[in-house]
Formats: structure tokens, sequence, C-alpha cells
């Protein structure tokens, strides 16, 4: 509980500095709108649920790859950017580098290997690999972070929403 | 380049093409245990029949995913593509694993959020359009009609091998034999035996591996890396780069087989049969390990078959070289000339048929689902019952299957190739529609049916002029042929349809509030249950603000609408 409060307390000021109130209309600033301050301290401490994230309503989040309007999109954004760069160079950098200095990769042996080989029949695929591995646990990270629990959560949160939602789950 | 037509008369020479009575056991057995497994988890309900009842877990999952992805085009067509065009079947090899990065990245567990059955019924909601829907549905049934070709000339080559005759008999039988399981078992059934395709497979791929680099002298215990040495003394076709397919080609492959696994609805589907996101996430790291096993083992297949060809047969490359045929089935050569014993040989001969007929499953159930869910039920008769789409799913699987081994008969080009322009198709057709749809909520229906009809067009431009109504002289257009290969085209053709997606929808109005909402859904971090969908959630909440299961009640009288 402490820990999600530092960490909250973190984001709203750096969220404050950059962008007051970036979550909500997608960039257009809109200094001094009250209701963060405010939902943040129900959400988060009357009902006791996740505390993170309670003041976010993202059915009122724009979704834009490029202007990502909540905290968590943001931070999410900031891995998935991170990591797609990572594996361009992995993917692409050895062909590229093949075409660009041909007798250098080519005459370069390692493990027996002439190099533009070994980097794109090991290299690629393994980085991939090791990339995907990377990034399933910075996501559960980041989950955790905000209090987001998918084996028990999902069906707690089940039992403790509205009937509506229930029938709506389990209609087929 | 490559894209000469492949005569088949030929039988592979080199391959010993009789009846081996313990091979014939071995695959028939094989045969039975995937009807007997298909028949001990039948379905009889449509849930089932396409999400397996979200019941899948991680590892389980993963190889499912490995096995739906390994067909004949991995256990057989990757080895052939690295040795009959040597670096530039490194494409293949590039494209087809670290293609589900992107897809974890960028889609997996969003895809999961939406929630919807199959691919068409995701365009066709997401864009709110029975038309976007409809043009999905038939992508998909192309996609599957195009790879299962390249599965089919996989399973006659190899089953010459295991039970002689010719070529037309074992495709029609092994497609028979396909289609019989399929129509028996649904996606439970199926699911349940791609875990069990993937251990034979696997298993039979690296113990062919293991057994030939060793009692060759190849290799002892990592033959994945030990084949470096080998490089040397091979023909020089095999390492150098660029000279059987340049620079542009290269990249342009590996792009298409990367967004096509990003918009390959047999793939997508297995991220509806796990039982939350987070799962969704940990089984596509689990499938890529899984394909990864397999895809750093064969470039040392092929090199170790590449080398005993050129010792015992004669030249690999040139005029009189190995033809098609015979690289399509180097996997089981290789085992041949390493003098391993029949029954050896039977069983990778055994794994080819078992990622083959993996694959064609997942691909007729994709497309069956689509003509039985998304264009029967969603569009000609609404109050379908379970029945009728049963009977409908099935039709189509028969259908496929028919049409699919009358094409396989005589394919235009080797089973890789065949593979990959499936791919290309995907990533020209649908990858931009899941790729906008999910993370751009202005993305709307015009967008969406301007971009796939613009895909569409590109893809069937390329394979026309390339493929169908090719001369000897060579493409109809040249030039489009450098720009758009038909296994390259999405390199230029998707961000062409990106633009096209994103100018249209830019030009029109936006999509509605509804569809924005599931949207914004699919990305809240809030976990939702095994059952709902983005859908159910936005709409369960009356359209109201909260969704997070009611716990913020102080956010009723905030401004609605403050864009």
């Amino acid at each position: 509980m402490s820990d999600n409060h530092s960490r909250q307390s973190d984001t709203d000021s750096r969220t404050d500095e950059s962008n007051p109130s970036v979550e909500t209309d997608g960039g257009e600033p809109e200094p001094g709108e009250p209701r963060r301050g405010a939902t943040r301290t129900d959400g988060g401490v009357a009902t006791g649920g996740p505390t993170a994230d309670t003041d976010t309503d993202y059915l009122d989040s724009r979704v834009n790859i490029f202007k990502p309007s909540t905290p968590f999109m943001r931070d999410h954004l900031r891995i998935v950017w991170t990591m797609f760069a990572a594996w361009a160079v992995f993917v692409f950098g050895p062909v590229t580098a093949t075409y660009l200095a041909t007798d250098f990769m080519t005459s370069v042996t390692v493990l027996g290997f002439p190099l533009h080989y070994l980097l794109t029949a090991i290299g690629a695929p393994t980085g991939a690999l090791l990339l995907s591995f990377v990034y399933a646990r910075k996501r559960d990270q980041l989950d955790e972070e905000y209090g987001i629990d998918h084996s028990g959560g999902a069906t707690t949160s089940d039992a403790e929403s509205e009937p509506a939602a229930t029938d709506g789950g389990a209609d087929r | 380049m490559t894209f000469a037509p492949v005569p088949l008369d030929l039988l592979p020479d080199a391959l010993n093409a009789s009846f081996k009575l313990i091979p014939a056991i071995m695959v028939s057995a094989m045969l039975l245990l995937f009807l007997g497994i298909g028949y001990a988890f039948r379905v009889a309900d449509t849930e089932d029949l396409w999400v397996a009842g979200r019941s899948i877990g991680n590892v389980e999952n993963g190889m499912a995913i490995g096995a739906n992805w390994m067909s004949a085009a991995s256990y057989l067509g990757m080895a052939a593509l690295i040795a009959l065009s040597g670096y530039y079947g490194l494409a293949y090899v590039v494209g087809w694993s670290t293609g589900y990065f992107i897809l974890l990245i960028f889609l997996a567990a969003q895809m999961r959020r939406f929630g919807k059955y199959t691919a068409p019924d995701f365009v066709g909601d997401r864009f709110d359009s029975d038309t976007a829907r409809a043009i999905a549905a038939l992508t998909t049934i192309l996609i599957g009609f195009v790879y299962s070709v390249g599965q089919a000339r996989g399973m006659g080559l190899v089953g010459i091998y295991v039970f002689g005759g010719d070529y037309v008999t074992m495709v029609v039988l092994m497609m028979g034999i396909t289609v019989g399981y399929l129509a028996l078992s649904g996606m439970l059934g199926a699911t349940k035996n791609m875990a069990v395709q993937y251990v034979i497979l696997i298993v039979a791929f690296l113990a062919g591996l293991y057994a030939v680099g060793w009692t060759q002298g190849y290799s002892t215990f990592l033959p994945q890396v030990e084949y470096g040495a080998l490089l040397s003394s091979l023909s020089t076709e095999f390492t150098e780069p660029f000279s059987s397919g340049g620079f542009y080609l290269w990249v342009a492959t590996a792009f298409s087989l990367i967004v096509g696994t990003c918009g390959l609805p047999h793939v997508l589907v297995r991220f509806y049969t796990v039982e939350s996101e987070r799962t969704a996430r940990w089984s596509t790291v689990w499938g890529l390990f899984f394909i990864c096993l397999l895809y750093l083992s064969a470039p040392a297949f092929a090199a170790f078959g590449t080398d005993l060809y050129a010792n015992k047969v004669g030249e690999v490359y040139g005029a009189n070289g190995m033809s098609g045929a015979e690289g399509d089935v180097i996997v089981v050569i290789a085992s041949q000339l390493a003098n391993l014993p029949t029954w050896f040989v039977g069983l990778v001969a055994a794994g080819g048929i078992a990622a083959a007929i993996a694959t064609t499953a997942g691909l007729f159930i994709a497309a069956s689902s689509a003509a039985a869910h998304d264009i029967y039920t969603n569009i000609i008769n609404s109050d379908a019952t379970q029945r009728q789409q049963l009977l409908i799913g099935r039709a189509t699987i028969v259908a496929l299957g028919a049409i699919v081994t009358l094409t396989a008969l005589d394919p235009p080009a080797l089973v890789g190739e065949l593979v990959a322009l499936a791919f290309s198709l995907a990533g020209l057709v649908l990858f931009p529609m899941f790729f906008l749809g999910l993370w751009w909520e202005n993305a709307n229906r015009p967008g969406a049916l301007a971009g796939m009809t613009t895909g569409l067009l590109i893809w069937v431009g390329a394979v026309l002029n390339e493929l169908v109504l090719a001369t000897d002289a060579g493409p109809v257009v040249p030039v489009y042929a450098d720009l758009f290969p038909a296994v390259g085209a999405a390199l230029l053709g998707t961000p062409i349809v990106f633009a096209v997606t994103i100018g249209v929808s830019l030009a029109t109005d936006e999509p509605p509030e509804r569809i924005k909402r599931i949207v914004r859904q699919c990305h809240s971090p809030e976990p939702m249950g095994q059952q709902q969908s983005a859908e159910d959630v936005v709409s369960a909440d009356g359209g109201q603000v909260s969704t997070d299961g009611g716990r913020v009640s102080s956010d009723d009288d905030h401004p609605q609408g403050d864009d």
C-alpha cells in the first residue's frame, strides 16, 4: 500500500511537470483541472482496491500509439518502443551491415561461421527470443507496479462487479 | 527470383521411394493417434470448436503455437530454402521467428482483451461493418487455401518416401486424412493434438539432426552451432550473401514474413484460447522458444544435407543440381544419405507429416469459422443454430480440402515460397487492420474498407504478375515484380495500406463513441474476466464511466466527453 502510494506520487509529479492533463484530453493542455486529486483520494483509499490507477478512467482516455493518454500507457509504450528499436537492430542490422560492408562481414570468422551468417542465422532469432522474455518480465513488473493481478484479480473483479458485468461475461 | 515453376514429374532420385513397412506403420500409428485424440476431445458446441473454452495454459498454448506454426514450410521448406537459395533462405528463418516479438509487444494482449472468436470477427466488430467482416473472412479463407497448398505438397512428397506410390495418390490420401480428422474433432481436439504434434515433430527433427551430425562426424552435442565449421567446405553459394536474391528482396521477404506473422488468423486465434492476457503474453514467449528450437536447427540440417548431397549424389547448384522436389525433402534425404536405419528415416518423415497436418488443421479451422461464423451467421442467416453453424463449418473444411488437393497436384513453387505468399497476403490485408484497429481509435469503417481493398489489389497484382500470368521470360511487368515481389510485397505495400487507411479515416467521420470505448478498454490495465470481452465491459457499463468492476464510485460527476 505504501509502496503504491509513493510510486503514485512520483507519477503524479512527473505528469504535472510535463503535461498537466495529459491523460484526459490527448495532449491539449487544460491546466488546473481538479479531478485528478479528488478522485485519487477517493478511489485509492476509500475502497481499498488496487490504488495505483483508480484515478484514471480508461474509457475516456484516447488511444493513439504516438500520444499515450494515461500514465500506464505511457510507461508501457516506453518499454514497447525501446524494445522495438532493439529488435529492429537484431533483425535488420546483420543484413544491412552485410550489404554495406560485404567484405568485412563475410571474411571475419567466428566459431567457424562467417560473421554475417552467424549474426543472421543465430543472432536474430535468439535476440528476438531474449527480447520477448525481457518484455514479458518488464510487463509483469509494470502490472505489479500498477496493482494489476491477472491470476485472482480477474475472478475477484467479476465477483465484486455489478450483475450486468457478470451476465455480459457469461453470455455466449 | 526463385519462382521458376518446379516440375514435379521427377521423383527425388536420392530418396529411395518405395513402400517401407516400418515407417508406414509408424506414420499410420501417428495418424491414428491424432484421430484418437481428436475423437476423445470431440466437440458438440461452437464455443469449444473455436476457442477451446478458453481453458488452455501457458506451456500447452506455447506448444500449440509452435505446432500450429511449424508447418511443412518450417520442417521441410526451411531447410530446402537454405540449401537451395543460400543466404537468402535465412530471410525466412529471421522473418518466421522474429515476427512473434512484434505480435507480443503490439497485438497479443490487446487482441485477447478485445475477445473475439476470429480475425474477421475482430475486423467486422472493430470497424462496425459487415463488408469489412466479409473481406476479412474471404482473406482468411484465401490465406488458408494458399498456405495449405504448400502443406499438401510437403505431405505428398514425404508420403512418397514412406508409402511409395505416386505424388497424386499421396496428396489425395494425406489430405483425406487431414480433413477427416478435422471434421471430427474441431479446435479443442486440435489444441490437445497440437501439443502432441509439437512433441513428435521437434523430437523427430532434432533426433534426425543429431543422428546425421553424429554418424557423419559433423557434430556432437550442439549441431545448431557446430555446423559453422562445415560452412567453409560447402559451395560458396551456401553462404555468399545476395547471390540468389538481392538486399532489397531479402529485406522485403523478411519484412513480409514478420508482418504476415502478425496478421495470420490461425496464429491470432491461439490468443483467444488462453485464460488471461498475461497467459497470452507468456505463451507467446514459450511459443517463440519452441519455434526457435527448430529454426536454429534447420540451417544445420540444411548444411549437413547439402554436404551429403554434394559428396554422395552430385552437384548441388547449377543446371544439373538439386531439384526443387529434392530440396523440399532435404531433411529426409539427409537422413537417408547418412545411412540411418529405415525406421529412423521413417521417424523423420513422420515428423514432417505431423507438422503439415497440425498447420493445415489450424488453417482449416480458421477458414471454417470464417465461413460459418463470420459469413454465414453474421451476414447470411443471423438466426443460425449451432447445428447449422457446425454443418457449414464442416462443409467448408471438406470443400477447402478438395480445392487444396486439386491445386497441390501441380503447385507453382517450393513449399516455403507457397507459404510465404500467404504471409504476404496477411501482412498486406489483415495486419494493418489489427494494428491500426487496436492502436488508433480514430481508424474507421471507410478507412478499413479502402485499406483492405488496396492490400488485396497489391497482392493479387503481384501474384498474377509473377506466377499466374508470368511466362518463361519472367514477370509480366518486371518493375512491379521488383518493387512488389510476390513473397515480399508487404515491404512497400503495408505502408501504402497504412497510409490509405489513415488518410481515408481522417477524411471521413470519426468512428462512434461506442467503438472508441471498446478500443480504449483494450488498453486498460484492469484485469478482465476469463470469458469477458472489451465489448462486454463497455456495454455492461451502460455507457457510463466506471469500468473497473465498480470500484470507483466518485467518478460519476466528472465531465463526459471532454473532447
